[in-house]
């Protein structure tokens, strides 16, 4: 087990060490086996990561380094630097958000402080082969921070007047709300369009790739 | 047809299609105007379910007799009379248009003595342009309208109209909205002759639960919450049905907004989702609610009946109903109680989120805080007390919760886009105007009035030299390499990167050695992103170990050495030609230093002409 960092800074290196490395190299390191493929272990590069930095919380609804109030965010990309898929952020409460804001989200609490590691996986490149590239230490900008909460303001509201089932990927210019769950047979609480309780699927806010791609190109410069 | 103004009364009668549906709608508009008059006492007078008559008579302020013929003309009003008035609306009316509607489709006329007056008078309106006569007559202070055979000149309007008992159930209905929004006005209803309802002034509590039960029946009264519940600037007061109560129709709710009364999904969806758990889908609550809050955070210019509103932070409304309803739902005492349960308790103690008092916000100046109406007759004095001990939360919102909720509501209503971009200067101002890029990087361009032949190439390279200079001092601006470099490298070589670590940090570049042939490359100067670092940094350290000590201190010589070691790209893109002129001209405005450019002679092309 590797031990958690102490500053944000112990972090930064640390993930800046294992930039160029393969997850392969990564893995072998640690002594783990390697995955031939991710069709059924989607998420086992972000966790390789997470252990090699000494996160602690796993899936938990808290932030990753929950002593550094620090999110860590893995984003697929391609060799020119776009990322291949959206981020999955958080998963949205469907019932009791009355008076929920912003500033207590856990959209918010998730993303005022990430630390972003791309890594090259375009799905040609077999999986221990995919490399870790420099890390991202952010925070959102005014402007971002903007785009976002107003994104989630209306998904919210939208949530909070029963239109749960209106809510499409297309809604959200950076944030969007897509289900979120193992399968489409997957039923949570949440309010209908007559304030009656209702079963739908479990939905998780996703970061659009626009938003993602457009951070990468301004802080690579590429 | 020609395009023309439509006459005064056909532009009046087109706006009543919008208001004026039935004569409930007439007495809608005409009871409205009494109330914002200041009336106490209003008498209503319908006969033949008010398509032969309607005759209002309020005790208001009333009309001065200058004022009454412009009373009838449309756009009239007193209500308001500036915009900023549309943004903070405190009487019901405000659009200038019941009078003028309704007198477009009737035989209306207005009587009306104001207290400084000595005589009335009375104003008609008749004729394709409405023109106003006024005749003195009798009547005390206040203002009356009669509106006699209401569609006579609108005949399809007229096939609408139900049977005389349907008529009058509507006008009935809306009495009784209007008389649960104003205990402090009294209201008498006739028909035909025969007195029908009698509102009186019921200012107490108790007095007030009788109007409601007068209109929702005593089954109402006996199963019901009087809760009074303040946030901030948002009240919800009134009564709510328990569970017992619930209807097969929705024909009990009743809904003021700022004395407004409202038919909103939004409210709508809000009841219904706090009385979810307790009702079925075919049942439906009973209440008489009134919320109130700032009239600067509503817009009831929506509709022109006013059923509807928006509110600003409408998802802050819809949810602050949710909370007090549920909280009040969740706390009445199960089962065989309830006969005993119209002890009315008002839970000024702070028993949900939204009820924490005194914490100062930005939501506009706070009032002072309203006294909550006093807890009043409840029978049961112990079982109320009973009731009261289950009320307290166990703690009360922490500080950090409400200001977060607090900044929402300073701030999510006020987003503004900030900065327009930079004006582009038009191409054509600058003095070097780029004009054709030919592949190999020799840009032609006009300067002042001359044709010129550029090397980009080797302006680029001197353009970057240049800033590279400036930067020198506090070191190279540096970017990372969004996929880090491995490279294969000399051992000798790996030394003369510990040893000049400095420098090359200077020169914007960072190193991470990994054993003694290999070295990571985690970042490179901004300038030169697009170069290929895996040719280009094994020559750069080649080049380096050749210099001698006393160069490593010279900023120019391992610039240029840097610089001079990148190659040529096969093409240029225009975008790169642009940015060439842009940057030379900055630096050099008018004359151009001649290791780059030429000027490009025409004169054997013109004299090959000559030739032929």
């Amino acid at each position: 087990m590797i031990s958690t960092p102490k500053t944000e800074q112990e972090l930064f290196e640390r993930a800046q060490s294992l930039a160029g490395l393969s997850l392969g190299e990564l893995a072998q390191r640690e002594g783990l086996a390697i995955p031939k493929d991710l069709k059924r272990e989607k998420g086992w590069g972000g966790q390789l990561i997470e252990w090699c930095l000494g996160a602690t919380a796993g899936s938990k609804p808290i932030q990753d380094f929950p002593e550094l109030g620090i999110e860590l965010k893995t984003i697929p990309i391609d060799n020119t630097g776009k990322p291949l898929e959206s981020t999955y952020v958080c998963i949205t409460p469907l019932t009791n958000i009355e008076g929920a804001t912003w500033h207590t989200s856990n959209v918010y609490n998730k993303l005022s402080r990430v630390l972003w590691i791309p890594i090259l996986a375009e799905r040609q490149i077999p999986v221990d082969q995919r490399i870790v590239a420099n890390p991202i230490l952010w925070s959102p900008t005014a402007e971002q921070e903007q785009l976002l909460r107003s994104d989630w303001e209306e998904l919210v509201e939208m949530i909070s007047f029963g239109q749960i089932d209106q809510i499409t990927a297309r809604h959200g210019q950076v944030l969007q709300l897509r289900p979120k769950a193992a399968n489409n047979k997957a039923r949570t609480a949440a309010i209908g369009p007559n304030g009656q309780p209702i079963q739908t699927l479990p939905r998780g806010y996703y970061l659009r790739t626009r938003f993602t791609s457009a951070l990468l190109r301004d802080y690579f410069q590429l | 047809m020609a395009i023309q103004i439509l006459p005064a009364q056909l532009a009046n009668q087109i706006a009543a299609g919008e208001v004026v549906e039935r004569p409930a709608s007439v007495v809608k508009e005409l009871i409205e105007n009494c109330l914002d008059a200041g009336a106490t006492r209003i008498d209503i007078e319908i006969d033949k379910g008010g398509a032969k008559r309607i005759l209002i008579r309020d005790n208001g302020s009333g009309i001065v007799k200058d004022e009454l013929s412009l009373a009838l003309s449309r756009h009239a009003t007193s209500k308001i009379d500036s915009l900023d008035d549309l943004s903070a609306i405190a009487t019901l009316g405000f659009r200038g248009e019941a009078l003028a509607s309704i007198s477009s489709v009737s035989r209306l006329s207005l009587s009306s003595r104001t207290l400084e007056q000595e005589q009335a008078w009375q104003a008609q309106a008749a004729g394709r342009d409405m023109q106003v006569s006024l005749q003195p007559c009798a009547h005390p202070v206040g203002s009356s309208v009669e509106v006699l055979d209401l569609f006579f000149n609108t005949p399809a309007r007229r096939k609408f109209l139900r049977t005389e008992k349907t008529e009058f159930s509507h006008i009935d209905e809306l009495l009784k909205r209007l008389a649960l929004s104003r205990f402090d006005v009294a209201v008498s209803l006739k028909h035909n002759g025969k007195l029908i309802r009698q509102y009186r002034i019921s200012k107490e509590l108790y007095k007030q639960l009788k109007r409601v039960s007068t209109v929702l029946g005593v089954p109402f009264t006996h199963h019901c919450l009087h809760l009074d519940n303040q946030h901030d600037q948002l009240r919800l007061h009134g009564w709510l049905g328990l569970p017992e109560v619930a209807r097969a129709q929705n024909d009990q709710q009743y809904f003021y907004v700022n004395g407004r009364m409202m038919r909103d999904k939004l409210l709508q969806h809000a009841i219904r989702q706090a009385f979810a758990p307790y009702l079925g889908d075919d049942q439906h609550a009973c209440y008489v609610l009134y919320l109130e809050l700032p009239l600067d955070q509503v817009d009831v210019n929506v509709h022109p009946a006013k059923h509807e509103v928006r509110f600003h932070q409408a998802r802050l409304v819809h949810d602050y109903i949710v909370q007090v309803l549920g909280s009040a739902l969740s706390k009445i005492p199960q089962a065989n109680q309830t006969a005993e349960l119209y002890s009315h308790w008002t839970n000024e103690t702070s028993d949900n989120d939204f009820s924490t008092p005194s914490v100062s916000h930005g939501y506009t100046a706070t009032p002072a805080p309203r006294a909550s109406s006093p807890t009043s007759v409840s029978t049961g004095g112990d079982n109320r007390h009973a009731y009261q001990s289950n009320l307290h939360r166990a703690e009360p919102p922490s500080v950090q919760e409400l200001n977060a909720n607090n900044q929402w509501l300073n701030t999510s209503a006020s987003f503004t886009s900030n900065s327009a971009s930079p004006a582009v200067k038009p191409a054509a101002e600058s003095v070097l105007y780029p004009l054709h890029l030919e592949a190999n990087g020799y840009l032609l361009a006009r300067h002042q009035q001359q044709l010129v032949m550029i090397d980009v190439w080797a302006s680029q390279q001197h353009l970057a030299f240049k800033q590279a200079l400036e930067q020198w001092q506090q070191g190279l601006d540096s970017v990372p390499l969004l996929l880090p470099l491995k490279l294969n490298i000399e051992p000798d070589l790996l030394n003369l990167v510990k040893q000049q670590n400095d420098s090359l940090r200077r020169l914007g570049f960072s190193f991470n050695l990994v054993n003694k042939q290999q070295l990571i490359v985690a970042q490179v100067p901004k300038l030169f992103r697009k170069v290929d670092f895996a040719l280009l940094i094994p020559s750069l350290l080649l080049a380096m170990s050749q210099l001698p000590d006393s160069e490593w201190q010279q900023p120019e010589a391992l610039l240029s050495g840097l610089i001079k070691l990148q190659n040529k790209p096969n093409d240029f893109a225009w975008q790169q030609a642009v940015e060439c002129c842009q940057g030379l001209q900055q630096i050099y405005a008018d004359e151009l230093p001649s290791t780059f450019w030429r000027l490009v002679d025409l004169s054997p092309c013109i004299a090959g002409f000559a030739n032929e």
